[in-house]
């Protein structure tokens, strides 16, 4: 591809786009990630230096609108039923944009605290699929809103521990295989925990390393396709277990820049696709950017890893952990 | 992440919109709540599966629970699978009308194979099942659903909750054998190599099985084989790893198999392994790239040490980390050899550093570092 660079003003425009294309079927279809796509467009607006690049009013309203006043908790749009992961979104949303206080901490708290199984599992909502990706979210959540002290931490622990894989890494119930999106998910809730004790890091570490392939890309799980989005759950974990060095650093940016819509062609289109050559969404273009942010690529703003969250804002809420990502680089 | 399976809008013949059913007739459609992103153009977007979601709104609305119910959700679920919201409420109505969830089943044996990727299909599946108690017939679906998509996440990941939370020996009776056919089938398929560790080690001890030194022999033995039919393989290395572990095995059993996989081609090697080749290509005449190039389907030799073809890309790294690591457990086991063993492991990562695996530099140097650390306690 040749691309050098990361197309920040054309993916900011691109995310601005996503908003407006409200008659497409496909936005329709997608109404049951809306909540959780504006937090990937918020966030990777913020990574890119650009946060104001969405109307901060229109954003909040929207959030409110989702609430679900009966479950106490957020769907991912106004009708849908309250779910753990959009719950999450929204909190995030909200304090990125400095608007914490318009949620009902306590409801949140007894929703989020409901979902707790008996195994120490957390289901996503009420219908009851498990997965550990339900852990991190109720923990983010409950770290978030400063009420840490209401989790049974042993039992939550206890399941993870469950969780953890011959190979050093987590899947996403008992018994799964090992994937580096469910080692995210659960090396940030132990960070979150203070109970990293729980990996054997240089074994995780390792594992997450092997990752790379000799396009510079990241794999999820051994002998599969590289793809944009582990840029930001293998960096993240590693960036936790202060190993994100162990990544051949340059090779993988280069990676990350093929995969720009603006770089597959002349097309204006913008945002970051899972590969070369493929189409842009918003996921990618959120983890790819945090990714790069990670790896110190120039001018980009520092994200906390263990929150996907801005760096600032964490640490101004004192809950930054003791992560180390790579050196910002100048141009 | 979501696909979306717009083409399944186009699979009716001729939509009648619900308005138009005189058994829909006792409702009020609701619209979509847009929120503040409303827009300000008419809404475009496809009629059918905005009119369903409009009934399904004034169904939920209404707190009804009844057959049309699951005629409105089928619809729905098969635009757009991921609706989880829909999901939920099919399933309460199925038992809330004390619905026949045998018949749910079969037609969701149809919707699952469509919607492999949809997470959804598999935990409605599950609950279903829960209720059912008759997980026997799952494993076969499930294996022909792995045939569609052979390292299906959420397929594997039902798998196994099937077999831990029946955990009925006749369940288990068939896991080997499946597991060998998936890896006969692909041997790099970590799913596979997953199951296999879970069905071995992660499952209690069942009958036949109960002798663990003659289990670690069997399963080292299977993925010795493997490793010489693809000799970079991360996923048979990692369970090779695994099982040593798990049994606390001592590394320096595997020193004679793994030795050849850590050397460099040499002229003289090429030479003495041309041979070899030679025997597969004539079996194997079609043997072509990188990846078949690495089958050995030759006669082996010695049988408990399966070598490399001559066309396998060596060395592998993993073999000389495995090298490496017989080096620093022997240096530390004992104490005459200790420092020749560490200064040879330190030799083997640097050649992983500089030369077959820079990539990983960073993550060898570190090896080094901590090979060297051993020094002092030998001393």
């Amino acid at each position: 591809m040749g691309s050098k660079e990361l197309a920040t003003l054309v993916h900011v425009s691109y995310i601005q786009s996503l908003g407006k294309a409200t008659d497409d079927l496909a936005y329709h279809l997608t109404a049951h990630l809306r909540l959780n796509a504006i937090y990937w467009g918020l966030m990777a607006l913020c990574v890119m230096k650009h946060k104001d690049a969405l109307d901060r009013g229109e954003m909040i309203e929207f959030v409110m609108s989702c609430w679900d006043d009966e479950a106490g908790g957020f769907g991912a749009h106004p009708d849908h039923d309250a779910h753990i992961v959009p719950t999450l979104s929204a909190i995030q949303i909200l304090h990125i944009l400095d608007a914490p206080d318009q949620v009902d901490v306590p409801r949140i708290v007894s929703y989020v605290i409901s979902l707790q199984n008996s195994s120490g599992s957390f289901s996503g909502d009420q219908f009851g699929e498990t997965d550990t990706r339900f852990t991190y979210c109720a923990v983010s959540i409950l770290s978030l809103l400063g009420k840490l002290d209401t989790l049974d931490e042993q039992k939550t622990i206890g399941y993870l521990r469950k969780c953890r894989n011959f190979d050093g890494g987590f899947g996403n119930t008992e018994g799964a295989e090992s994937h580096a999106a469910q080692v995210f998910v659960c090396v940030a809730t132990l960070a979150i925990l203070d109970r990293l004790d729980e990996v054997d890091q240089d074994m995780l570490g390792w594992w997450l390393a092997e990752r790379q392939l000799p396009n510079g890309g990241l794999n999820g799980r051994p002998e599969k396709l590289e793809d944009v989005c582990y840029s930001f759950w293998v960096l993240s974990s590693l960036s936790i277990l202060k190993r994100v060095h162990w990544i051949d650093a340059n090779s993988l940016i280069s990676f990350i820049l093929s995969a720009q819509e603006s770089m597959a062609s002349d097309l204006e289109g913008g945002g970051i696709a899972d590969r070369p050559g493929d189409t842009a969404d918003v996921f990618h273009t959120v983890f790819g950017a945090a990714g790069l942010s990670l790896l110190g690529y120039p001018d980009l703003d520092d994200l906390d890893p263990v929150y996907c969250m801005p760096s600032r804002l964490i640490e101004s809420l004192g809950l930054k952990k003791d992560w180390v990502a790579l050196g910002r680089r100048t141009l | 992440m979501q696909r979306l399976l717009v083409e399944s809008l186009d699979t009716h013949q001729e939509y009648v919109p619900y308005g138009e059913r005189p058994e829909w007739q006792d409702l009020t459609p609701i619209q979509q709540d847009e929120g503040s992103l409303a827009p300000l153009a008419p809404i475009m977007y496809g009629d059918e599966y905005k009119d369903s979601t409009n009934y399904f709104r004034a169904i939920v609305q209404k707190g009804e629970y009844s057959e049309r119910v699951l005629e409105i959700t089928e619809h729905i679920i098969r635009q757009n699978p991921s609706h989880y919201s829909v999901w939920q409420y099919r399933y309460d109505t199925l038992l809330a009308i004390k619905a026949d969830l045998i018949a749910e089943l079969e037609l969701m044996d149809e919707i699952a194979t469509t919607f492999l990727k949809t997470y959804q299909v598999w935990h409605h599946r599950r609950l279903l099942i829960t209720h059912l108690r008759a997980p026997r017939p799952e494993l076969m679906f499930i294996a022909n659903a792995l045939q569609a998509d052979k390292k299906n996440y959420h397929t594997w990941a039902y798998r196994q909750w099937i077999l831990a939370e029946f955990n009925e020996d006749e369940l288990w009776d068939g896991e080997l054998p499946f597991v060998e056919q998936m890896l006969s089938d692909d041997l790099r398929n970590n799913s596979a190599w997953h199951h296999r560790f879970f069905v071995v080690w992660e499952s209690g001890v069942r009958a036949g099985e109960e002798d663990r030194e003659t289990l670690v022999k069997r399963e080292i033995a299977f993925t010795k084989t493997k490793i010489a039919r693809a000799p970079n393989n991360a996923s048979a290395w990692n369970y090779l790893r695994g099982v040593l572990e798990r049994t606390s095995s001592p590394f320096s059993v595997l020193e004679a198999f793994v030795t050849p996989y850590a050397q460099p081609p040499s002229p003289e090697d090429e030479s003495e392994w041309v041979s070899d080749d030679e025997a597969s290509s004539t079996k194997s005449p079609t043997a072509k790239s990188s990846d078949l190039a690495e089958t050995a389907d030759d006669a082996v030799l010695d049988l408990e040490n399966p070598i490399p073809s001559a066309r396998a890309e060596l060395p592998c790294p993993q073999a000389i980390e495995f090298l490496a690591d017989i080096r620093e457990q022997s240096a530390q086991n004992n104490g005459t050899t200790a420092r020749s063993d560490i200064d040879e492991a330190i030799k083997l990562y640097a050649s992983l550093a500089t030369k077959y695996d820079t990539m990983r530099e960073r993550y060898w140097e570190f090896r080094q570092r901590e090979a060297s650390k051993l020094i002092p306690a030998i001393a």
